[in-house]
């Protein structure tokens, strides 16, 4: 275990709770799914790093690139497909109240 | 040998030589017996997906032959804007503060394969998800939306990304 594994898991699980407490917090589908695809995206992509950082150079290496291209390529596309499901059933997107805040208040409804 | 037949030999290629890249980092050993099955698996899969993986009208070369340093640039900017991203969309799931809304922009990029690209680094970006994608008219829902104006909401969501994908694609 080096230094770089080490901060790199620690990021991912970091990321992989606080993407997890968004879906519960936030109000629409689109939100939740903001915070559970991106942040673990992030998540998995430290995972795959550190990773990289434990086994160093050598046959693992190239699993792991091919891997992480492949989690690249198919992670965005399943996000796209649920937003897109939500978009074209005109799902409205949850706004927060302009008009009683002017803009930069908090939502009240 | 007509045009057709050897656009056909080509796009076969193309597939081929993307399957045994794919083999060789997934195997990675120059073995004989490694290499001869990596080409006879590698030519049975192309055989059947060639028609399938390079589109009929895709002819141009820049859209099969990224330019390879700018793409590694590409990918740095990529990571390094994933990571940004998501400590201020973390923030944001701390406080509670969310300013969520769609908007509307349109992008410069040609071929195929660029678009896709932009809209799946825009999806792989933390608080920002593409909606959908028609032709050059992308929706998408912003986390944090400091603008509705479409031209500036497309230079702060796509814009690095679409000056380097047009130095790698077109």
């Amino acid at each position: 275990m080096n230094i770089g594994t080490v901060i790199f898991f620690v990021l991912g699980a970091v990321f992989n709770i606080m993407g997890n407490l968004g879906v519960i917090i936030f109000p629409d589908a689109y939100t939740r799914l903001q915070a559970s695809s991106t942040c673990s995206t992030t998540s998995v992509l430290s995972f795959l790093i550190g990773c990289m950082f434990l086994v160093g150079l050598g046959p693992m290496l190239g699993r792991l690139l091919v891997i992480t291209i492949f989690f690249f390529v198919t992670s965005p596309i399943s996000a796209h497909i649920i937003a897109r499901f939500a978009w074209q059933n005109g799902m409205v997107a949850w706004r927060r109240n302009f008009r009683m805040t002017g803009g930069r208040g908090r939502a009240d409804g | 040998m007509n045009l057709r037949a050897r656009w056909n030999l080509v796009r076969f290629f193309i597939t081929f030589i993307s399957l045994f890249s794919g083999w060789l980092l997934f195997t990675w050993s120059l073995d004989t017996g490694s290499l001869v099955a990596g080409v006879v698996s590698c030519i049975a899969v192309s055989l059947v997906t060639w028609s399938i993986f390079v589109d009929e009208t895709e002819a141009g070369r820049r859209a099969h032959l990224p330019r390879p340093h700018y793409f590694l640039l590409f990918l740095g900017v990529l990571v390094f804007n994933m990571y940004v991203a998501s400590f201020k969309v973390l923030w944001q799931i701390v406080r509670g503060n969310i300013n969520p809304s769609m908007v509307h922009f349109r992008t410069h990029l040609r071929t195929d394969i660029a678009r896709v690209v932009l809209t799946s680094s825009i999806t792989l970006t933390p608080g920002t998800i593409t909606v959908d994608l028609n032709e050059d008219h992308l929706v998408v829902h912003w986390l944090d939306a400091q603008t509705t104006h479409s031209r500036y909401a497309g230079k702060l969501i796509k814009g690095i990304y679409e000056k380097l994908l047009r130095r790698v694609w077109l």
